[in-house]
């Protein structure tokens, strides 16, 4: 497994982009975050926002860089044909996907870190001087409480399961603007098929099976009686579409020719 | 005459090459399917059902006014008739109301003194008692001073300011055969007029008297999940009205007073009556319900709301109609065949808008049809909009998923790889809209949202118009927009244009 | 329209590297031309100046007197082959041809001379994506006679070919030449151009080292009756970029 890993690294860091994509998900997930924090705004009488969930919306743009990232993580292979130096190199196919699995796990969760962190540092700085302020019962952010560590955790764990997603689609779908479109077509779009019924039971049901929704329910730090789950059932739910995906893709990648 | 043969060859090469690729042909039928089938899904999770009492029955349908749109039109009137030319002329002296307050605790009612904005009280005359006929009405407001309004969608503002003893307002509304004008004063002697409206086919014999009426007052709440939601409370208005001398024919005797629109409990009892009060001159009179377009129902374009499915297949397919050439170096053999690059990648852009084109309008010529069925079985009133409207709707749906292939095509020649482009794409035209309708972001954010980028393309689908004289909840997830329809479009297209000319200026520069 | 291809002093770089030198030469009519030289001499990037796919530095390159961007039904004065694998795998090749076709607004029935006259009749409706590399070669020869064109610029054509290939192209190429046709090969199969080429553009280092008949060039190649293959070594020995080791004490 050791060269597996060696060799998927030295692909990965050699890969065109491949150095810039890591930034682009801290910048677009900070640069979103601030743009929220500075533009919302909490009126004198009082306001039921969640912050904590408020400073880290960024996490929602910088998933579509995770997305692509683990998506040129492999299609590249499938449109060059380098898939087949691969798996001559490395036959055991199920070890070259744990390998990039491991390996894109690391590089997300280290971006993700850099950029949940930065996200909430712009929502500590900004969001005071738009009326978020401990007399209105929104304490200054930070990770010492709790719930924000356990939202700013999870979001970091969310970025890294979306990318075991998309890696999961890529390899089963081998194009890439497919790939990516699927992955972004299943995030955005069960997202907001609860907004097109009406039915509060129907509402509640797609909003356990959404992938974005359950997931980003980890950020959530208020009203959490009101939610159809809890936290981290929801980050579970979200980590079950990452492992079916990768699954899938696993096995499709195992008995197909190459 | 060469040159056009040219380009039409290129026209033709271009349809061959889309329609030979199986995987392409088969990917824009599954975008119509998606959009469909959302659609559909849409409309059969929509159920509108009204109790009357304990009993569920359907809603009744809206009465429509004289230009065939659904209209509210509820309110108390006091009234005689009027033959021929007439006018009627009153001071108002005061105008207070009461509007009801969220519960607090469960089933206790909670009710404060106040007017809504738009609450109205004036004088008027009108065509009969029946809803939705035509009227004409001179008023005033809750906030917005005195205004004159007829059928429904017109408004024309007068004098702001409210009403009380110390400054009361004087109103005069004159008719003279299908003409009607309204005046106002502030001391009765020097009347300005506020506005003229002609009332098509109104006839001799017509109503005329003292009105009141209030819309409930809206409330706007975050939804559990994001988004937001209206909530409209039971609010009145009660104004006092002396010094009224009608003038005309057959007027002049006593006076009637109905309460338009009423709705009645199973029981017989008038649900949230409006009243009428007479001592001495002075009459007071206090209405619930509002003379206004009814804008509460569903739209022909809440079966297109699968556009969002649609619009990122054809994003996909439009990326790789380019984005496959430069992966085989297929480019090269397409350069060789026409090396007057612009012309090749505009008669790409082209054949791809005109396929999503005609893919957008099979789906919606499913859509549609089906789905307004769907609608009407669940219960739900469309509103009427003209067919000129439905038609805009239609070919606006399949104009903005041509727009997003061509922005999509051009974004996948300047960038040349697959994932990036389509990324991009999908941020720019569909991120937006989910941001301004889904999620926390303040109502101003989300409207510049939907002004600004790619994403104003949405707006081609906007039915129903928002109504400045009217308070609703006119966001973008009620399907309001801040542009107007084909301002909308254009702004779409203009960003397709420009990453399209973006698109040909670099791959002309560039050794291939 | 003349059948010539008249390429005049080009020069090229891509960043420091020179690609192009100064290269001037002519292809007549009436024969097949061999344009020869070391990996990295420069012809491919020649052919892609002349089919107007680079833009050269400086210097011109003309195909019956005109540049290759300002002709209005290009296939129709040219004919190239470039790259064989330049194909959608998805498509079939015969739908490749169609709108190659269609593109210089030739017919459906164009389409299937070519594919008779490329061989290609059994697998025309098969993907592309499953052809061997000979078909592919065969399939960019069709390509390339679509238009049936004056001038044909061909790549390494025999590329791929199996021996009934081999011989088939070279007639091929042959008869091309007897109709009058401009035909400028690229190949490093010397054998096969000392057979089939009557005139040879040897180039090194993004120039033309020699521009003479092939029984001139064997003639002046002094010593022993001498093979196209050694007259060509010994012109380009110091042109050559790149050369394994272990060969010098070959030489």
């Amino acid at each position: 497994m050791r060269r597996h890993l060696h060799a998927e690294w030295t692909k990965l860091r050699t890969v065109p982009g491949a150095g810039w994509l890591p930034f682009a998900v801290v910048a677009l997930t900070v640069g979103g975050s601030a743009a929220a924090a500075a533009t919302v705004t909490c009126p004198p009488a009082g306001c039921a926002y969640d912050v904590p969930r408020l400073s880290l919306i960024g996490v929602q743009l910088g998933q579509a860089v995770v997305a692509i990232l683990a998506v040129v993580a492999i299609s590249g292979e499938y449109g060059t044909g380098m898939i087949r130096t691969t798996l001559t190199a490395m036959p055991c196919r199920t070890a070259v996907l744990a390998a990039k699995a491991l390996l894109l796990t690391g590089v997300t969760l280290a971006a993700g870190t850099v950029a949940v962190l930065g996200s909430v540092l712009a929502g500590r700085l900004l969001l005071p001087g738009n009326g978020f302020t401990p007399a209105h019962d929104h304490p200054l952010l930070s990770l010492a409480d709790a719930p924000t560590l356990r939202a700013a955790a999870g979001s970091v764990l969310y970025l890294a399961l979306i990318a075991l997603f998309s890696l999961g689609v890529a390899v089963a779908v081998r194009d890439s603007a497919t790939a990516i479109g699927v992955v972004l077509g299943v995030l955005y779009l069960s997202s907001i098929t609860i907004y097109l019924v009406q039915d509060p039971d129907w509402q509640r049901l797609l909003y356990r099976v959404s992938p974005m929704n359950a997931g980003l329910t980890v950020q959530a730090t208020t009203g959490l009686s009101t939610l159809p789950l809890s936290p981290w059932a929801g980050l579970g739910v979200l980590a079950a579409w990452a492992a079916a995906a990768l699954l899938g893709g696993g096995l499709l990648l195992r008995r197909r020719d190459a | 005459m060469s040159t056009v043969t040219s380009y039409l060859s290129l026209l033709r090469a271009e349809w061959t090459k889309f329609r030979t690729v199986r995987g392409w042909v088969i990917a824009m039928a599954v975008a119509a399917l998606v959009t469909v089938l959302l659609g559909l899904l849409s409309a059969s999770g929509s159920h509108a059902s009204c109790s009357k009492g304990a009993i569920e029955v359907p809603c009744p349908a809206p009465p429509l006014g004289p230009g065939g749109e659904a209209v509210s039109d509820k309110f108390y009137f006091v009234h005689q008739p009027l033959e021929g030319d007439g006018s009627i002329t009153v001071r108002v002296t005061s105008m207070t109301g009461q509007i009801r307050l969220p519960d607090i605790e469960p089933g206790v009612r909670r009710v404060t003194a106040g007017v809504v904005p738009w609450a109205k009280a004036g004088v008027m005359v009108k065509d009969g008692l029946r809803q939705g006929s035509t009227y004409a009405a001179l008023m005033v407001t809750g906030e917005h001073g005195v205004r004159m309004q007829h059928d429904y969608t017109h408004d024309t503002a007068g004098r702001p300011g409210g009403v009380s003893k110390e400054s009361p307002r004087w109103l005069r509304l004159t008719r003279s055969g299908d003409t009607l004008t309204g005046y106002e004063s502030a001391d009765g002697e020097r009347w300005t007029e506020v506005g003229t409206t002609h009332l098509a086919g109104l006839p001799a014999t017509v109503r005329i008297g003292l009105f009141a009426a209030s819309p409930c007052d809206l409330l706007v709440t975050r939804g559990d999940f994001g988004g937001s939601v209206g909530q409209c409370r039971f609010a009145e208005a009660t104004a006092v009205f002396d010094q009224v001398s009608p003038q005309g024919e057959a007027t002049g005797g006593s006076w009637s007073h109905d309460d338009v629109g009423v709705s009645t409990e199973p029981d017989g009892t008038p649900h949230h009556p409006g009243g009428f009060a007479e001592s001495g001159g002075t009459f007071t009179v206090t209405g619930v319900g509002d003379i206004a377009p009814f804008v509460d129902g569903e739209t022909v374009e809440n079966t297109l709301t699968g556009v969002l499915a649609g619009l990122i297949v054809v994003i996909v397919v439009a990326v790789m109609f380019v984005t496959a050439e430069y992966r085989r170096g297929l480019i090269r053999t397409t350069l060789l065949a026409a090396p007057r690059r612009g012309r090749a990648l505009v008669a790409k852009a082209v054949v791809i808008g005109a396929v999503a084109f005609v893919t957008g309008l099979a789906a919606a010529a499913v859509a549609v049809p089906l789905g307004t069925r769907i609608l009407r079985a669940n219960g739900n009133h469309l509103l009427p909009v003209s067919l000129l409207t439905e038609v805009r709707v239609v070919v606006g749906f399949a104009a903005l998923l041509a727009v997003a292939a061509v922005f999509a095509l051009a974004l996948g020649a300047l960038f040349r790889r697959g994932a990036a482009a389509v990324t991009t794409a999908v941020a720019l035209l569909l991120l937006p809209y989910l941001l301004a309708t889904a999620s926390v972001l303040p109502l101003g954010v989300a409207q510049w949202l939907l002004r600004l980028t790619p994403a104003a393309g949405f707006a081609i689908q906007q039915s129903i118009p928002e109504y400045p004289h009217m308070t609703g909840h006119y966001a973008p997830q009620a399907g309001y927009y801040p542009l107007a329809p084909w301002a909308g479009l254009a702004v779409s297209g203009g960003y397709a244009a420009l990453v399209l000319a973006l698109a040909v200026f670099r791959l002309r520069r560039r050794d291939v | 329209m003349r059948a010539t291809i008249e390429v005049n002093g080009l020069r090229k770089r891509f960043g420091s590297v020179v690609a192009l030198d100064g290269m001037s030469f002519t292809v007549e009519p009436g024969r097949v031309t061999g344009f020869v030289g070391p990996n990295g001499a420069g012809k491919s990037t020649a052919m892609r100046v002349i089919l107007g796919l680079d833009a050269a530095d400086g210097g011109s390159a003309l195909v019956g007197g005109r540049p290759y961007r300002s002709l209005l039904f290009p296939l129709r004065h040219v004919g190239a082959l470039l790259d064989a694998g330049a194909l959608q795998p998805s498509r079939s090749a015969r739908n490749h041809l169609l709108w190659l076709a269609h593109s210089q607004g030739l017919t459906a029935r164009r389409v299937d001379e070519v594919i008779e006259l490329a061989g290609l009749r059994q697998v025309a409706r098969r993907k592309a994506g499953g052809f061997s590399l000979g078909m592919r070669q065969r399939l960019g020869i069709a390509a390339a006679l679509l238009g049936d064109p004056p001038v044909l610029i061909l790549d390494e054509p025999f590329n791929g070919l199996d021996p009934e290939g081999i011989v088939w192209m070279r007639e091929f190429l042959a008869e091309l030449a007897g109709q009058g046709r401009a035909v400028l090969v690229s190949s490093h199969l010397m054998s096969e151009l000392q057979d089939t080429a009557a005139h040879l553009v040897v180039v090194g280092r993004g120039r033309v080292i020699a521009d003479t008949g092939v029984a001139e060039l064997l003639a002046t190649v002094s010593g022993d009756r001498v093979t196209l293959e050694e007259a060509y070594l010994a012109l380009t020995r110091n042109a050559v970029e790149y050369r394994a080791t272990g060969q010098e004490g070959a030489r």
